[in-house]
């Protein structure tokens, strides 16, 4: 399979800050992938090297094989819009609609129309007056209208309503069904686009902890509870990445399979378990206490 | 579509910015100079005569009440479209080649705006009430060959000036205004101060219009340079 | 919809062969496509795409080229056969062990299965 994206031990370090650290990613052509992690974990920076709004300090960013920067056949294949996107003085609704299509040359004014009005997004006030979630609104249309072979969604779900969540599901599956794409979704709310995913990456503070086909990294780790002895009895043949206790009851999250083995250890010592999600994964991963543990070395399945 | 066209239409979406916000503030200038024509009247002045065919052609405020707005201009075509512009998939080049394009444009627009006015002007024997809004010693003194060229001229170097100044922000955030403000003063106060005692009357008396003309073609061409450079590397965050 | 025990394609299989056993898809008859899948369960159509295949392998479905798939003749009786295989590591091994933690005889677990199945 071809890599529609890829990044090679890329390294941006920012005045005072090293934003990435050694990440080193690809996204097959064609797979829905996850870009999961905390709020500044990078990867918001990450998609900024994708589409050429940005460069790495070292290391290489490739896009269909080539480098997006200054690439102009490159960069009209790409759809990026950050989750903190500025538009340009006094724009409405309508500017954007109307110049979007000259820089998309796949662009469908109709699917735009029909998330405009599902998202009920207002003509009227300046688009620097809308809200949280018209602003996602916004950054949706422009990033599923556009259907650029590569479409980079950052945080979609900011500010978005249930109802909102399930249309942009909708129209976004319904079309990538008619229009295969490559798709990069980041979020840190990761139960809600779970099932969506075939690829996932997972970062935390700059560097990529895993990466992972979704099934497999599914079956990475697993959540273990119940009386904290007990738990660290189940505990002491896993590598931990998390601990949370209250009282004398304790969860961990460890690395392993949840295999027979483990069904019956857990229930010799009367503990529950279950398969971690991706969401699990991701706060076993972004809480500060498994720093210290020599298992956070980046695991890869 | 190409990028540089692309990106001029990206700059030309805000049509009434363009095209309708200068129109206002030339009429409203317009209404100004009338105001102050009748005022002078009223203080005893005489119309159409010498002495007040010349104070009126001194009127500088068609010449120069636009500039803030081109400056305003410039820097938010920039500044706060730049980031815009890279999410669309413009290239920086193709970027900057369309703010350009634009700018010549909107300059080019206004310059036929001012050469109608004045052909207006002169046709109505300045208004029907000598008041002198375009027929002025700023723009040429009624010469249409004179006027267009400044006003084209004029216009674009106070957009690309602009847009400099939107880039250098742009690159270095708020510290870009400030060292290229600084570095521009510094620089002229130096030139003058090489190229000042070497002035005398000859080469005063010797002085040409086109002098102008070519030192604005030089600004404009080195703030677009300018301009290109500090967003090759500049990165939206 | 989905739970985290058994990867999703799995557990979007089984769901359709139920649906088969239960008469919602009729032999020969159409089911869904993928895509259908992927947007009616919010799920990634590759994973949707995946489940089909399984059961096309499995010889419950087969596909028609360039029109979808459909419901193989027999695919019922086979999917009944197939869980009445099944129903003694699924159902019986559970309950026999939950009997014997509680400490249910054989004939008391007997007679109440009896009692249960006869209304």
């Amino acid at each position: 399979m071809t890599q529609a994206i890829e990044l090679q031990s890329v390294t941006r370090r920012f005045r005072n800050d090293n934003a990435l650290e050694d990440v080193t990613l690809a996204v097959p052509d064609g797979a829905i992938c996850g870009l999961l992690g905390r709020n500044g974990a990078g990867k918001t920076t990450v998609m900024s090297l994708i589409s050429g709004q940005d460069r790495p300090t070292t290391g290489r960013v490739l896009v269909d094989g080539d480098d997006p920067f200054e690439n102009e056949a490159v960069l009209s294949s790409i759809s990026f819009v950050r989750d903190n996107q500025r538009y340009p003085d006094d724009y409405f609704l309508h500017h954007v609609l109307s110049i979007a299509p000259a820089f998309a040359p796949h662009w469908d004014g109709e699917l735009a129309a029909e998330l405009v009005e599902g998202f009920r997004l207002p003509r009227k006030p300046a688009i620097r007056k809308f809200s949280r979630g018209q602003l996602s609104a916004v950054a949706i249309v422009l990033g599923l209208a556009s259907r650029a072979p590569v479409t980079l969604l950052d945080e979609p779900y900011l500010g978005l309503d249930a109802t909102a969540r399930g249309l942009f599901h909708d129209l976004l599956l319904r079309d990538l069904g008619r229009h295969p794409r490559t798709l990069l979704l980041s979020t840190h709310l990761i139960d809600e686009s779970d099932s969506l995913f075939d690829h996932v990456v997972l970062m935390d503070r700059g560097r990529v902890v895993l990466r992972a086909e979704a099934e497999e990294a599914r079956r990475v780790a697993m959540c273990v509870s119940g009386v904290a002895d007990a738990v660290q009895a189940f505990c002491a043949d896993y590598p931990v990445l998390r601990s949370h206790s209250i009282g004398g009851l304790r969860t961990s999250t460890v690395t392993g399979r949840l295999d027979d083995d483990a069904r019956s250890r857990a229930a010799t010592l009367g503990v529950q378990l279950k398969g971690a999600s991706l969401q699990d994964l991701a706060v076993a991963y972004g809480s500060g206490d498994s720093l210290q543990d020599s298992s956070k070395e980046g695991i890869s399945a | 579509m190409n990028g540089i066209q692309a990106a001029t239409r990206l700059h030309l979406t805000k049509k009434n910015m363009t095209f309708g916000v200068p129109v206002q503030i030339v009429g409203l200038v317009a209404v100004i100079s009338a105001l102050i024509a009748l005022i002078i009247w009223r203080a005893g002045g005489t119309p159409g005569s010498a002495e007040w065919i010349t104070g009126a052609r001194s009127n500088g405020g068609m010449a120069f009440g636009l500039l803030g707005f081109l400056v305003y201009l410039g820097v938010q075509s920039i500044a706060t479209t730049f980031p815009f512009a890279l999410t669309l998939g413009s290239t920086r080049k193709a970027f900057v080649g369309g703010t350009l394009v634009w700018a010549a444009v909107t300059s080019a627009y206004l310059a036929v705006i001012y050469a109608v006015l004045l052909l207006v002007e002169l046709a109505t024997d300045h208004w029907f009430a000598s008041v002198y809004i375009f027929d002025v010693y700023y723009l040429g003194t009624g010469d249409l060959l004179i006027l267009l060229p400044t006003v084209f001229l004029g216009s674009l170097s106070a957009l690309t000036i602009g847009a400099l100044f939107g880039a250098s922000w742009a690159r270095f955030g708020n510290r870009g205004p400030v060292f290229l403000g600084a570095g521009l003063a510094i620089g002229l106060l130096g030139l003058l101060a090489l190229v000042l005692p070497s002035i005398t009357g000859s080469v005063l008396d010797g002085f040409r219009l086109w002098w102008l003309a070519v030192a604005a073609v030089v600004i404009i061409a080195v703030s677009a340079v300018m301009t290109l450079l500090l967003l090759r590397s500049a990165v939206v965050r | 919809m989905f739970t985290g025990d058994n990867p999703i394609y799995q557990q979007l299989a089984a769901r359709i062969a139920d649906d088969i056993v239960a008469g919602t898809y009729a032999e020969d008859a159409a089911v869904p496509s993928s895509n259908d899948f992927a947007t009616f369960l919010h799920m990634n159509p590759a994973t949707a795409g995946k489940a089909l295949n399984v059961l096309v392998e499995q010889g419950v479905l087969y596909k028609k080229r360039g029109v979808g798939m459909f419901v193989a003749p027999g695919a019922r009786s086979q999917l009944l056969k197939q869980r009445r295989a099944d129903f003694p590591q699924q159902f019986v091994h559970p309950l026999i062990r939950e009997a014997r933690a509680v400490g249910i005889e054989p004939p008391e677990l007997a007679q109440m299965i009896k009692e249960e199945y006869i209304p």
